[in-house]
């Protein structure tokens, strides 16, 4: 095997600590949800309700997706990560940052206290983008998840500048357009620009991989970069210049145009699947794409109907639908294999050694599945009917996915080696 | 893998085989002799050559697989060293799968 390089996971200690806070964030993030359900009844630029979109968004999402994607760069690069310890840095700038920004959003506190968390964010964020275009540099082998890959890490340094500027703007006044209107862009950025790429890219790389499937669609995936990046850039080019306007529905449009042709290669995939039966976890990241879909139809509504509630369903269906989901169901796809590969890659075909299945409770992924979908289904109605009792039972559902969750990633991280008899 | 009765090493390369049978691939809980990852395995004097792929080029548990290959020889035979010959040439696809591996993955 001399001249293939089948590539070195990246230390633990790059990797793990990104999952454990990302499920300690959760956590929080669904406790913090529960104590303010009033917010999900008003209009979503509040203190509250900035606190717990921030929290889910880096405390939760982009912290368990940067310890994926340290993870998994070398396997889709097929080259190992360029830094480890650049990924250790990010993940206590980023940690660091997501509790100040935290702290601060929660009582509004503008000033230097927010200003040093997003400028610790968007430290973190350089960081992750230079291993991303490291790693992918001395990558000689092109391939469009590479592709995916690095321009979400350009969007994701791009949204969290636009965040810090924000920030500042909060304090020291210096924007001469509408602070909403920047956030808007600021939002989407990160939606469409860092977790929709990432996400696509990642996706057409595990999901064939984890079903055994194939798709030789592979211009699918290129009308997909092309058409997600021209409707978000065209947005943002469009949103500042000339104001949002009723033009966003049309690169709405265009994105969701990109969406579909990435769902379509993974559905070809899933049509020349060897493993015919779909798992659970799988069916979590079914579960998140039908969440995408709903919530980019829903932007007309957002845009024309009246009320607050169009707008926190959108978020909520972004950012509990699509987003969880797919981590709910691609931790225990990943977590567990990043364990038992310390623990017993060296044991392998010495000694009856227990599977990275076994490092978690199953019985409970079937529980936390069910409860989640009773959580967001019920959240969503009661986000429609703004009905408070409602939404706090909702959010109860969440507290205990959080739980269920947070027990099995820990289990999972505490394990201890165990040679079966 | 195919052992021909004829091949002088028939019997090594048979008991090599059965000792591969306890690697298993653990993505997919199947084993890497019925997964067809295994090419083929040659005695050269002291040395034993296994030539074999895996799933996927830069496979997580890649590392894993490999190793075990060699554990798992290095209990059958301990005077022998096990090298790896790691080849994506042909790639691993699903024909490969013996059909005790197809029935393990359901398919």
């Amino acid at each position: 095997m001399a001249d293939i390089n089948i590539g070195k996971a990246p230390p633990n200690s790059a990797i793990l600590p990104f999952y454990a806070t990302g499920a300690v964030a959760f956590f929080v993030l669904c406790v913090l949800m529960l104590i303010s359900a009033e917010s999900f009844t008003r209009h979503y630029f509040s203190p509250h309700l900035l606190t717990v979109v921030h929290t889910a968004a880096l405390g939760w999402g982009t912290m368990i997706i940067f310890g994926a994607a340290h993870q998994l760069l070398p396997v889709i690069c097929e080259k190992d990560l360029y830094s480890p310890r650049l990924a250790s840095f990010s993940w206590y700038t980023l940690t660091t940052g997501v509790l100040l920004l935290a702290y601060s959003f929660w009582d509004f506190n503008t000033g230097w206290v927010m200003i040093s968390g997003g400028t610790l964010v968007v430290l973190s964020t350089m960081m992750y983008c230079l291993n991303v275009w490291q790693t992918g540099k001395i990558c000689s082998r092109y391939s469009i998840q590479k592709l995916f890959i690095t321009s979400s890490a350009i969007w994701l340094l791009f949204t969290t500048v636009v965040g810090l500027l924000l920030a500042i703007n909060l304090a020291f006044p210096f924007f001469w357009k509408n602070h909403l209107d920047i956030l808007k862009l600021h939002a989407h950025a990160g939606l469409a620009g860092w977790f929709l790429q990432l996400i696509t890219g990642v996706s057409t790389k595990l999901v064939p991989m984890f079903l055994l499937g194939k798709s030789k669609k592979e211009y699918l995936l290129k009308y997909a970069f092309v058409l997600q990046n021209a409707g978000l850039v065209l947005f943002l080019a469009d949103g500042y210049f000339m104001g949002v306007s009723s033009r966003l529905l049309i690169y709405a449009l265009i994105v969701f145009a990109g969406i579909v042709c990435w769902l379509m290669y993974l559905y070809d995939a899933f049509k020349t699947r060897v493993r015919r039966k779909v798992e659970l976890l799988m069916k979590h990241t079914i579960i998140s794409f039908v969440c995408l879909a709903l919530s980019v139809l829903l932007i007309p509504v957002v845009y024309y109907a009246k009320g607050t509630q169009w707008a926190i369903l959108y978020g909520t269906l972004l950012f509990m639908g699509w987003i969880t989901s797919i981590i709910l169901g691609k931790t225990f796809k990943t977590l567990p294999f990043i364990v038992w590969n310390g623990h017993y890659k060296h044991l392998s075909g010495k000694v009856k050694v227990p599977l990275p299945k076994h490092l978690y409770d199953e019985g409970l992924v079937v529980w936390q599945f069910w409860f989640f979908i009773a959580a967001l289904a019920g959240l969503a109605f009661a986000i429609v009917l703004q009905n408070i009792l409602l939404i706090r039972i909702a959010l109860g559902l969440w507290v205990i996915v959080s739980v269920l969750y947070g027990y099995n990633v820990a289990k999972t991280l505490l394990h201890k080696t165990n040679i079966l008899e | 893998m195919i052992i021909l009765p004829t091949d002088p090493k028939h019997d090594d390369k048979l008991k090599a085989k059965n000792a591969l049978y306890r690697v298993i691939d653990p993505e997919l809980f199947v084993n890497i002799v019925d997964l067809g990852l295994i090419y083929d395995i040659e005695f050269i004097e002291d040395d034993i050559k296994v030539t074999m792929t895996l799933s996927t080029p830069h496979c997580p548990m890649g590392e894993a697989i490999t190793g075990g290959v060699k554990n798992a020889l290095g209990i059958e035979f301990p005077e022998k060293d096990t090298t790896i010959d790691l080849t994506f040439d042909p790639p691993w696809s699903f024909e490969m799968l013996t059909p005790e591996g197809r029935e393990q993955l359901g398919v």
